[in-house]
């Protein structure tokens, strides 16, 4: 099969067509600091005293159903717990501290990153960050893939799994239907020492800063959530080292977009180069064996010339030796006759 | 025949692969995890526990430095009735505090002591059939790993303590308080001058003088010693001779603790005027200072276990070194830090801020920033206004400073009862619960009884009004403080970031005063132990 | 001698009874129980899985959502299914006529295995009858998935049009089976195009989880190295195909099948021993890029190096003696301890690298249930297998058609 330049041509316009789609593999990244008036949530845990009572608001505001075991049995906190379907936040208890007389609470949930990375591995789109700082989901959409529980760097995410046929995914919402009312969330409004305080993102840091700057004695000097992750909308402080309280402090400040954004770059480039560079292998293969074959007729041909010529060769000699011969042998026969003549005419004379 | 073999043959291996395989990956995911494992070897701890590594002044040690156990060693020797001086060498009656020598002469010269010394000492035993330590083998003593820890605890010489060596030595100072001559190179007793032995003595070796651990054990064990041996005791109590004696936590409890110790008569002063000492300046500048401070010093004695507490480099007065520029004697560390540096012992403030954790005072205090700068006027507290002239003040301090103390005033308690509130019915936030019936008097009345025994609360409390600010806070001491409400509002106030909201107000200064004085009762978590709930909700709405 | 086809026998309605024959005769045999069991618990399995939810018939968990059905099923079986564009690269973009007989077995094994891995993944998914909303309701473009989601979709599709023209040769339409066959350059390099971005996809489907998976086997190149090893995989593939192929099916093989067997082994062995050196010196590379030399030491790090040198290095050095030797055994041995090196990998990077810093208790081990559905869809797709080359001109040419190569 020949390449026409035609469809050279055409192979190149699909290639070059091929980059326009996608966007610019630069805007996932650049740490963006998140919409200018989002909202946020600070967790102090020299304020908390694990009363439970977010938990309590949390289960009311998302009609969640009644836990095994009520809210305020708090021998619930002897052991760490992980988000599950029924329950979007948990307060965990850590007894061994070093910092104050009791022991430490730790609130985990969903933090609402700047940049979600389940937002961004989602491939229907099912999360969104709003403008009030919120991470939704809807679960009008979502095919129950899995990939952002995998994409969670704080393994908030849970899923269904014993429904059959609507497993959804649960998580903290921020309360966004009650922030777009003007509301605060169900947890803030119960917390009785506002251990978890509302308001802008840029506000609580100042806040929380202002905290540590009064009492150094007290807090770890580290807003956990400022840059973690590229920054969440929930923000931390504690009076003990943030990786005794259960939260991780190896995960960097790198928002999870950016770990993907070359390999997606790579994708636009690859279907541009691909056609070009396989058809011309292809191009350069078919030319290869044109020439190979050309060339072998060449050789034949080449060989049959040869071979005629050789041929006709032998002949001419043959014909030539021949000729000789035979004119060699009418030679002989006349002297032989010759002879015979002379011979007889001698004997008459005697 | 030979293709179905090699065919089974195959088959066989195939099966096997695959079944390892399978068995390796079931076991993969349970392999342990990645991380290095830390042994936390809990092979405990002694308090006897040295160092053997004598050799480094010479150059790099070749070989793991030994540990030594010192009382495991006095215990053995002493059950073949052995002393010190089996391994200690003595001169002029005093024991050298190395083993086998006075000094180190050369590296091969330790080793050669040490290897002779311990190994030729434990092949006697061996003989002996003793249970005895290594002989041969270099790695039993210079141990790679090394699972036994020191629980050494640093031992001190409290006023106690003091006391009851006093007792025993018969009053005589001169036993234990010595200067160094340095032209006769001898060591004297210069009455008037006795301190601890740590002014002199550092952590490090210097000039003319030993370390603080050499001396400390040279002559403390020594004394011990020989009035163990003379047969003197009285009680046949000594002082400890072995390591764990002093340095053994357990141990250091079971020390007698006399309560109530008598005054050490060091002609010290009752009362002292602290003001600059006029050295340092230059003394171009002209000008008068502020106000002197009147201290009672005899007071001030009792409230510490050691006189090092304020009097770190010597028994002088402080504004010998910590002039108002600052000296090179003092480090540069001028008189107003040496007076009010936080979070140091060594300066007045510091030492009266560390009064705020406690249990008592915690409640209030712990709301109270670090090192908050005080209102201006609370520096007269100290800074007492005196009567006297200046020249007084200068010519006789501690008349002065008596006068001034005595013009204290003492606690005088609160306001009058009948302008404090009995209970208060806090009914602002009433949805989910009831209103509270907090006992305001009841409060203040146990406030006041945690204040009145000691004479440092006492003044400064003095001024009425002064307790209700802890919770009456940023607002002026008055009879009629503002309420809560009238200030904390809603959760989330934009204008007014660092303010709580009004149920967060409640609950963070009730519960957070709890929590500091360790209060039990009312507890946090039961909400109903401080108002009962009325079944609804706000979040229903 | 191979029975030659012709077309009486090889005709439609012909072809269905002697489809269910061979059925019949499969299942009869001792293996065909043992297919048939399989076949019927999994399909019980099945409706466990829809009446009873993910939690009925697996172990999964907040912590690990994906299982064996991904890490097995998908991304296993993507990779062992890249034979076809590897065969089809090889023979009509670099010309390598001789391994063409390879060809149309090897598009078979690669279009049944994508099947077989959409079949897998809705197993896997909560809903899967939303499997076509990214493409047609709301496009997640950030995400990795949905690019491998929209190369599959349109790879399958690839793959079955190249598959197409030996159905079409079995029914007898000529005008369409022609019209196929001149997409065929085309539809190579489109499934060469798509294979590199899938295949490499799924490697880049964890760089997401970089706090997630242990460092020897988290790397900015693994879509490179998932892609490298799918070559290796197809490779190694076709020859362990074409092994049992030749052992279960040599009765339906024609001459050129036959002849050029021998070659495929050598030529496809040799190529997998260049690739495999390759793979080896990328997978140094990435350890060096880390500087993660360190973590050699630990357990996690014998175990990589378990996979590195038993899996990489050491088939790489048996095929290179097998090409020099001719060694056709040592090859086809080296081609299942290769299969099952790519195998060990995915399931290393998906399962066993995969939340390595968790405790013990909160670790994943596949259900039962799970690894049946896992060999049942192996078993159906054997099954499938069978099925289509018996009846249709894979292993051989048909008569009709054979002038038009």
């Amino acid at each position: 099969m020949s390449v026409s330049r035609r469809k050279v041509l055409v192979w190149m316009g699909t290639a070059g067509l091929s980059t326009a789609f996608g966007r610019s593999a630069y805007s996932a990244t650049n740490h963006l600091k998140g919409y200018p008036d989002s909202f946020g949530v600070l967790y102090d845990n020299m304020l908390c005293i694990g009363c439970r009572s977010c938990e309590a608001a949390c289960n009311i505001v998302n009609a969640l159903p009644p836990p095994a075991r009520p809210f305020n049995d708090l021998s619930v906190l002897d052991s760490n717990r992980r988000t599950d379907p029924k329950a979007f936040m948990v307060i965990n208890r850590y007894d061994h501290v070093e910092n104050t007389k009791s022991p430490l609470h730790q609130r985990i949930g969903c933090n609402h990153c700047l940049e979600p990375a389940c937002a961004s591995s989602c491939f229907v789109r099912a999360y969104t960050k709003t403008k009030t700082g919120a991470v939704s989901y809807d679960a009008s959409v979502c095919v129950g893939c899995r990939y952002c529980m995998i994409a969670c760097p704080f393994d908030i995410p849970t899923f269904e799994y014993d429904k059959a046929l609507a497993p959804r995914i649960r998580k903290c919402t921020m309360c966004y239907p009650r922030l777009i009312e003007g509301k605060l969330p169900g947890c803030v409004v119960a917390c009785p020492t506002q251990a978890l305080t509302f308001g802008k993102r840029t506000d609580l840091i100042k806040m929380a800063r202002e905290r540590i700057r009064k009492r150094p004695d007290r807090y770890v000097d580290h807003i956990y959530g400022q840059h973690e992750m590229g920054g969440t909308s929930w923000l931390y402080l504690s009076g003990d080292p943030f990786k005794e309280m259960g939260m991780r402090e190896d995960l960097g400040i790198t928002p999870a977009p950016e770990m993907t954004k070359r390999a997606l770059g790579a994708v636009p480039i690859v279907a541009g180069i691909w056609p070009v560079l396989l058809t011309g292998i292809y191009a350069m293969t078919k030319r290869k064996e044109k020439i190979a074959k050309e060339e072998q007729e060449k050789a034949i041909a080449m060989a049959l010339d040869q071979a005629k010529a050789e041929a006709e060769s032998k002949i001419a000699e043959a014909l030539a030796k021949a000729k000789k011969e035979k004119e060699a042998a009418i030679e002989k026969e006349v002297k032989k006759a010759l002879e015979k003549t002379t011979g007889t005419q001698a004997k008459e004379d005697a | 025949m030979e293709m179905q073999t090699l065919k089974k043959i195959k088959e066989l291996t195939a099966t096997v692969m695959v079944t390892a395989l399978l068995l390796i990956f079931m076991f993969s995911s349970s392999i342990v995890d990645g991380r290095q494992i830390k042994s936390t070897t809990e092979g405990c701890c002694r308090p006897d526990v040295l160092i053997i590594d004598s050799a480094k002044i010479f150059g790099d040690l070749e070989r793991q430095p030994v540990l030594f156990f010192h009382d495991k060693h006095t215990d053995a020797l002493e059950k073949k009735d052995k002393d010190c001086r089996t391994c200690h060498l003595s001169e002029k009656d005093r024991l050298s505090p190395k083993f086998k020598r006075f000094n180190d002469a050369g590296r091969q010269e330790v080793m050669d002591i040490y290897h002779s010394g311990c190994m030729g000492c434990h092949t006697e035993m061996y003989a002996e059939k003793d249970k005895t330590g290594p002989v041969e083998i270099c790695g039993e003593c210079h141990r790679d790993k090394v699972k036994v820890q020191s629980s050494r605890q640093p031992m001190g010489f409290d006023q106690s303590l003091h006391f009851r060596h006093l007792k025993a030595t018969g009053d005589k100072c001169e036993r234990c308080h010595h200067e160094y001559d340095e032209k006769t190179k001898k060591l004297f007793y210069a009455e008037g001058k006795e301190g601890t032995c740590r002014y002199c003595h550092m952590a490090e070796a210097e000039k003319n003088r030993i370390p603080m651990r050499v001396a400390s054990h040279l002559f403390c064990i020594d004394c011990h010693r020989k009035t163990r041996a003379s047969g003197k005791a009285k009680n046949k109590i000594a002082g400890p001779v072995k390591c764990a004696g002093c340095h053994d936590f357990d141990k250091q409890q079971l020390i007698k603790k006399v309560k109530d110790v008598p005054r050490i008569k060091r002609k010290q002063p009752d009362v002292v005027l602290i003001r600059a000492a006029g050295k340092g300046t230059s003394g171009k500048t002209s000008g008068g200072q502020m106000n002197p401070v009147p201290m009672d010093h005899k007071a001030h004695e009792k409230y510490n276990d050691t006189c090092r507490a304020c009097h770190h480099e010597s028994l002088d007065s402080c504004s010998e070194c910590h002039t108002l520029a600052g000296t090179k004697e003092g480090k540069d560390v001028k008189l107003e830090r040496a007076m009010h540096q936080i979070g140091t012992t060594k300066s007045c403030i510091g030492c009266h801020e560390l009064r705020y954790g406690d249990k008592k005072c915690a409640g209030c205090h712990a709301f109270i920033q670090n090192g908050q700068k005080q209102s201006k006027l609370s520096c007269f507290r100290c800074h007492m206004e005196s009567l006297q002239p200046d020249t007084e003040a200068v010519q006789q301090p501690e008349a002065v400073a008596s006068g001034l103390l005595g013009s204290r005033k003492a606690l005088a308690g609160t306001y009058a009862d009948e302008d404090i509130p009995e209970k208060i019915i806090i009914g602002e936030l009433i949805y989910e619960y009831e209103p509270v019936g907090f006992p305001h008097k009841k409060i203040i009345d146990s406030l006041l009884q945690n204040i009145k025994d000691s004479q440092l609360t006492n003044y400064f409390h003095s001024e009425k009004g002064v307790i209700c600010q802890a919770c009456h806070h940023n607002s002026p001491i008055s009879k009629k403080p503002p309420r809560c409400v009238s200030c904390h509002g809603k959760t989330f106030d934009e204008a007014n970031l660092l303010r709580p909201g009004l149920q967060a107000a409640y609950h963070r200064q009730c519960m957070g005063c709890h929590k500091e004085m360790s209060i039990e009762k009312p507890k946090s978590t039961e909400c109903n132990d401080c108002h009962k709930a009325t079944g609804k909700s706000r979040l229903y709405d | 001698m191979p029975k030659e086809a012709t077309t009486a026998n090889r005709s439609f309605s012909n072809s269905f009874g002697y489809a269910a024959e061979e059925l019949s005769k499969t299942f009869l045999s001792p293996l065909g129980i043992v297919a048939g069991i399989i076949v019927i618990l999994g399909l019980i399995i099945t409706v466990l899985r829809f009446t009873g939810g993910l939690a009925a018939v697996t172990n999964l968990s907040d912590y690990n959502p994906w299982g064996i059905w991904i890490g097995f099923d998908l991304l296993t079986g993507v990779a062992l299914a890249a034979g076809g564009f590897v065969t089809s690269a090889a023979v009509y973009i670099f010309g390598m006529k001789k391994y063409h007989s390879a060809v149309r077995p090897a598009v078979l094994t690669g279009f049944l295995g994508y099947v077989l891995v959409v079949v897998a993944l809705h197993y896997d998914v909560g809903r899967p009858w939303r499997l076509p909303y990214p493409f047609i309701l709301q496009q997640g473009t950030t995400s990795i998935l949905f690019e491998v989601g929209a190369c599959v979709a349109l790879y399958l599709t690839v793959l079955f049009l190249e598959f197409c023209p030996a159905a079409l040769e079995w029914l007898g339409l000529k005008k369409v089976r022609d019209l196929v066959i001149k997409l065929t350059m085309v539809l190579t390099i489109f499934g060469v195009i798509l294979s590199t971005l899938h295949q490499s996809s799924l490697g880049a489907l964890f760089l997401i989880a970089r706090s997630k998976l242990h460092p020897l086997w988290y790397s900015s190149y693994l879509p490179v190295f998932f892609f490298i090893s799918s070559i290796i995989a197809g490779l190694s593939m076709v020859i362990f195909e074409s092994t049992l192929s030749h052992r279960y099916f040599l009765h339906k093989m024609d001459a050129a099948h036959l002849d050029e067997r021998e070659g495929v082994t050598l030529g496809f062995g040799k190529a997998a021993s260049f690739v495999l050196a390759g793979y080896f010196i990328v997978k140094v590379i990435g350890i060096s890029e880390g500087n993660h030399w360190h973590l050699l030491a630990t357990p996690y790090g014998i175990w990589f190096l378990v996979e590195l040198f038993v899996f990489v290095a050491l088939p790489c050095y048996l095929y290179a003696i097998g090409t020099r030797d001719k060694n056709q055994r040592l090859i086809k041995f080296t081609a299942v301890w290769t299969v099952l090196g790519v195998v060990l990998n995915r399931l290393n990077v998906s399962l066993v690298a995969f939340n390595w810093h968790l405790p013990a208790a909160d670790r994943y081990f596949p259900h039962w249930m799970e690894i049946a559905i896992s060999i049942f869809l192996v078993t159906v797709g054997i099954i499938a297998f069978r099925v289509i080359v018996s009846v249709m001109p894979i292993f051989y040419e048909h008569p009709d058609f054979r002038k038009n190569h």
